[in-house]
Parts: C-alpha cells; sequence; structure tokens
C-alpha cells in the first residue's frame, strides 16, 4: 500500500522538477491510476517522489506502512519499479540485455536459474521472443516501449509507475501500449499510476483519475467524475466538451469546430434512443433473434 | 545464430591477440635475438626477453587494455560516446600532477608520481564533470570539444609551471607516449587491479549508462558507483601517464570500434574490449618500432596519426551523418 501524506516539495535547483504543494493521496491496488494535468503541474515530480527518486522534502511517502525514505534503495526496487522517458538510448544493448537488468534488484546481476525463468516469462509475456538479439537501436519505437515493459515485469514488483509511456508512439502503438497496461492489473494484479498527456486514454484505460493544478490535487475520483467540463476547464484553461462512448466520457477540446461537434453529438444521440428512429433495426433484431433459436 | 557470430568474432580478435603478442616480443633493434633463441636458452637472449622485450609487450597490453576500459567507463557514466581520458582533461590533468610532483620533489620513486597524477587526475576529471552536469549541453559532441579545451588550459598551466622553473625538457619528455622508456614501467602493472574492479563491477557501469533515473529504480547507489568509475578512470589514467606517457584517443575510438561489434553490455564484452585495445595498440607498437628500423617511432605520433583519423570520423559521422546520436539528440531536445 503506497499512501502519500502532506508532501510539499518546494523548487528546487533542478529546473524540470515543479513544486508540490500540501498532496495527499492513497494509491488504490489494483487499479489504474492517470495522472493527468497541464505541463508544470507537477505530475512527474509527484512521481519521482512517490518512488523517492526525489526524496520528499516535508511530509511522508509510505510504502506499506514504512516511509520510503526509511527502505534502502534496493528494497525499494523490489517494490516499485518506475519507468521514466527513455530519449537518449546511445546505448547498444539487446532486448535481453535490457530486460536481464530488470533482475538487478533481486540478483545484482548474477543471474540464477529463478532469474533465467522470469525473464524468459516476461519475454514471452510481452511477445518479445523473435526480438531478444536485436539492439534497442534497431527496432521500432513500440517494440522498445515493449522490452522496457518487459524489464519492468522481470523487475516483479507488485507497483508499477511509469511516466508518460505514450510519449514517441503512434496512436496502434498507443493502444496497444494502454491493453498492455489494463493486463498488468487485471491479469497479474499489478498497482500501476501512469502520466497521461492524452486525457482520453486516461478516461478511456483509467480506474481512478487524479487531476493536478500548479502542484496540487485539484481532483480525484473514478472517469466519470474527473472528465467533467467543471473540473477539467480549469485544470486545462481550456473550454472542453464531454460526451460519452460506451459509457465511459470522452473529451472533445478543438476549438475551432465546436459548434460542428455539437451537432454532430446530438446525431449520435439519436441513434441512441430506437423509438426515435425507424423501425427497421428492429425487423432486424427480431430476425436475428430467430435465427439463434 | 548471432551467437555463433559473436563466437566468431571474439575468436578472430583472440587469434589476432596472440599473433601480434608474439610478433611484439620478436622485434627489437638486435635483430637476432628471438623467439627460438629464447627458447634454446641463449644467455643473452633471456636477458633481453626478461627485462626488455616481455616487460614491454606487457606494458603495451595493460596500458592498452586499461586505457580502453577507462574510456568505456567515462562513455557510460556521462552518456555521451565522444568522452575520454583525452578528451576530459585527464590525461593533462595527471600531466601537470607529474609535473608538479617533479617541480615540489625532484626526482622521486614512481609510485609518489602515480599519486600526484593520480590526485590531479581525479580532482581535474571530477570539476570537468561537475562543470558539465551543470551546463546541461544537449549536443553530445560540443562536450568532448569543451573537455579539449578543457585540457589546452590544464596543459597551459603545465607549460606556465615549467618556464617559471625551467623545466621544459622534463615536461617534453612526460609529454611523449613511449614504450622505450624502461623507467617505471612496473607502475602500468598498478592497471590490473582497476581492470578487476571493471570487470566485476560491469553490470553495474552498464546500468548507469542508462540514466541516473534508470540505475535507481533497479536500486542501484548511482553516486557510488560514479564514484568508483571516477576512480578507476583516474587510476588507470595516472599509472599509465607515469609509467608510459599519453596514449591519445585510446579511451575514444576503442569503445566506439567494440560497442559497435560487441554492444554496449559490458559483462559480455569487456573482454573483447580490452583485447581489442590490446591489439590495436600493440599493431601501432610494432609499426613505430619497425618503420625506421633499427630506431624507433614515437609510438604517440603512431597512435595520434592512426586514432586522429578514426576521431575525425566518428566526429564528423557525430555532427552529420550519425544517424543514432542525430536522432537520439533530436528527441531529447523534444
Amino acid at each position: 500500500m503506497i499512501e502519500v501524506k502532506n508532501i510539499s516539495q518546494s523548487y528546487s535547483r533542478q529546473s524540470d522538477n515543479e513544486t508540490l504543494s500540501d498532496i495527499n493521496i492513497t494509491v488504490r491496488e489494483n487499479t489504474i491510476t492517470a495522472l493527468v494535468g497541464a505541463n508544470g503541474a507537477g505530475k512527474s515530480t509527484l512521481l519521482s517522489v512517490m518512488t523517492n527518486l526525489l526524496p520528499a522534502k516535508s511530509g511522508q511517502v509510505m510504502l506499506d506502512g514504512v516511509d520510503v525514505r526509511k527502505i534502502k534503495t534496493s528494497e525499494i526496487a523490489k517494490k516499485v519499479a518506475f519507468l521514466k522517458q527513455t530519449h537518449h538510448l546511445s546505448i547498444r544493448i539487446t532486448i535481453k540485455d535490457l530486460v536481464e537488468y530488470g533482475r538487478f534488484p533481486h540478483c545484482g546481476g548474477r543471474l540464477k536459474d529463478a532469474d533465467k525463468e522470469k525473464v524468459a516469462e516476461a519475454i514471452t509475456y510481452m511477445n518479445l521472443e523473435d526480438l531478444v538479439d536485436k539492439y534497442l537501436d534497431e527496432i521500432s519505437g513500440g517494440q522498445r516501449q515493449r522490452a522496457f515493459i518487459a524489464m519492468i515485469l522481470a523487475q516483479d514488483t507488485p507497483y508499477i509507475f511509469l511516466d508518460e509511456p505514450l510519449n514517441n508512439l503512434d496512436i496502434k502503438y498507443s493502444v496497444e501500449m494502454m491493453k498492455i497496461v489494463g493486463k498488468l492489473v487485471s491479469d497479474l494484479g499489478k498497482t500501476v499510476v501512469v502520466v497521461l498527456h492524452d486525457i482520453n486514454f486516461a478516461a478511456a484505460y483509467a480506474g481512478h483519475i487524479i487531476a493536478m493544478k500548479d502542484g496540487k490535487v485539484y481532483k480525484e475520483g473514478a472517469p466519470l467524475d474527473v472528465i467533467t467540463p467543471e473540473v477539467l476547464d480549469p485544470v486545462f484553461d481550456h473550454n472542453f466538451h464531454i460526451t460519452k462512448h460506451d459509457g465511459r466520457p470522452i473529451c472533445l477540446y478543438y476549438d475551432h469546430s465546436m459548434k460542428h461537434i455539437h451537432n454532430h453529438g446530438d446525431h449520435v444521440h439519436m441513434h441512441e434512443h430506437p423509438h426515435e428512429d425507424s423501425d427497421v433495426p428492429h425487423a432486424h433484431q427480431k430476425e436475428v433473434r430467430s435465427e439463434i433459436n | 545464430m548471432s551467437l555463433l557470430r559473436r563466437q566468431w568474432k571474439r575468436i578472430t580478435i583472440l587469434v589476432a591477440f596472440v599473433i601480434l603478442t608474439l610478433l611484439s616480443l620478436e622485434v627489437g633493434s638486435m635483430a637476432d635475438v628471438s623467439l627460438s633463441s629464447f627458447i634454446h636458452g641463449d644467455e643473452l637472449s633471456r636477458f633481453i626477453f626478461i627485462h626488455s622485450r616481455l616487460p614491454r609487450t606487457l606494458a603495451v597490453i595493460l596500458a592498452a587494455a586499461g586505457l580502453s576500459v577507462a574510456g568505456l567507463i567515462m562513455q557510460s557514466i556521462s552518456r555521451n560516446k565522444f568522452m575520454s581520458p583525452t578528451t576530459a582533461g585527464t590525461t593533462d590533468a595527471a600531466a601537470l600532477g607529474l609535473l608538479i610532483s617533479f617541480v615540489f620533489l625532484g626526482h622521486t620513486s614512481g609510485y609518489v608520481q602515480a599519486v600526484f597524477s593520480f590526485v590531479f587526475a581525479l580532482v581535474g576529471t571530477l570539476l570537468f564533470t561537475a562543470v558539465i552536469n551543470r551546463l546541461k549541453i544537449r549536443e553530445v559532441v560540443y562536450i568532448p570539444l569543451l573537455g579539449l579545451m578543457y585540457g589546452g588550459v590544464i596543459a597551459a598551466i603545465s607549460t606556465a609551471l615549467s618556464f617559471q622553473t625551467e623545466t621544459q625538457t622534463v615536461l617534453n619528455q612526460f609529454n611523449l607516449g613511449t614504450f622505450a622508456r624502461l623507467g617505471n614501467f612496473e607502475l602500468v602493472y598498478v592497471v590490473v587491479i582497476p581492470l578487476i574492479i571493471s570487470v566485476a563491477y560491469a553490470t553495474k557501469f552498464s546500468i548507469i549508462g542508462l540514466g541516473a533515473d534508470f540505475a535507481k529504480n533497479l536500486g542501484l547507489n548511482y553516486n557510488r558507483v560514479v564514484g568508483l568509475g571516477l576512480i578507476i578512470i583516474a587510476l588507470i589514467s595516472a599509472s599509465t601517464f607515469v609509467a608510459v606517457g599519453p596514449l591519445p584517443f585510446i579511451g575514444l575510438i576503442i569503445p566506439n570500434m567494440t560497442t559497435s561489434i560487441f554492444g554496449d553490455n559490458l559483462k559480455r564484452s569487456i573482454i573483447d574490449l580490452m583485447l581489442f585495445g590490446a591489439c590495436f595498440v600493440l599493431f601501432c607498437d610494432i609499426a613505430s618500432r619497425l618503420m625506421i628500423f633499427p630506431f624507433e617511432m614515437n609510438i604517440s605520433v603512431t597512435i595520434s596519426v592512426v586514432g586522429g583519423v578514426i576521431f575525425m570520423i566518428y566526429l564528423l559521422r557525430g555532427m552529420y551523418g550519425g544517424k543514432k546520436t542525430r536522432s537520439a539528440a533530436a528527441k531529447s531536445r523534444g
């Protein structure tokens, strides 16, 4: 269990860290929690503080009831995995090398049979068997991201923190990545906290959303409670229009064609009420039913 | 498949290494002293082998292997393929330390000189790394260029000091890399210690190369490993410098050439790296001994010519053609 208590983080010398003030959250187990917010809202900083990459200045982060600052880094690494965007890859290692590094917290670089098994499992789970001997700079962005997730899997931690895992991925790979993250939660029982830039990915895949603004938690809750104009307009300083698809909220935020989208939205709405529509779908439905019978 | 190719590459390097080692033992100004006369138990041959040829070949191998490893660790720590003891002021700082020990203590034992060199190399490198980290330069090729300038400044201080104390000839002597100077050869054996440590820490140095956050995520004590790396670099640079003088570019081009063949997983490639470095320097050493036989050229000259050309190729590729460095830099900006 991870609890964040009264975390405040003032501006530090490293320029890419934003401030945080008075943050209190409890990470929900076995769920995807998405952190959303404008640039500079403090999402990444909060993630760094929660994983103790950036030690908290005031307040506490409790990991299973113990202050993370009092736990050895090597012990934290067995419970919490944190994947930051790795832009700069000048190093030439193979996928297998990378996944094996994931076992480092457990074996310190000397892999035993059990470690090798975990590595093989992670590689199979992420469908990377054919690529194990490829160098990281020889594969596509989506494959590379999968390789990093495989490494995290080999690290075998109950908690997984991902900082903008969809950066540099196109739509196909973004969806694939979020599906994988979903499977980590549903199949493997992991707890995932993820910073997402695209609010719709958060709306579609997260079980819990934390909206941040100016270093504070503005609102947290289920997607339907957070993805509302009342919350998002101030958080992103922008006008949102929210619609629904399959019971999940979807944000429309393209300013210039808001009117057009409005009309379109109404049109879709009409289809959702069969009694307003023609009889044809009903007839069709009956036909299908009789065939089944 | 790739495993088989790997093995072949490794065998090729090993064979080349054995051949070059034997050749290195065979070549010398006394032409009638050879391996066969040594095996036949000729008294003079034995003397020359034990006191000249063998130490020289060993020194070449150890200095080359050491500097290659130092270069790779430096590149891993800085995550910059253009870093090396030559391009971060380490070598120049070692020279300054050596000169200072000479100015204040006169002729002392090689070990005292090495301690001075080591301290200066360590401080010099630390200073440069600290400044570079603060500047946050995105374009990777600027860092070694800055490093060369920084080295130039340190070298200028050495020159000024030698003018003041009228020790220019001593400084010139220091700055000539040569395996023909027998004086402090045994110092090069010190390199064995950092080499063993770096083999033991190979995986940790590779992980460091993936970034501080990445290393911390895996529970690695980042600062401690970086600190150890810098000590290893300074120890290798200082002891090779005092023993044989500067061998420019080795720490830069050998790791680059090796990792493009064997990859960056140090645990697997560190032995290949040492062997490859040794082959390169053995080759340059033999060439400089044969070119104007029975005299010999200075090894710094040979290495500078060959290594300089290779360095230029890498630098230009990094600036213009290099797909990888280029796109990586572009991404880190965006």
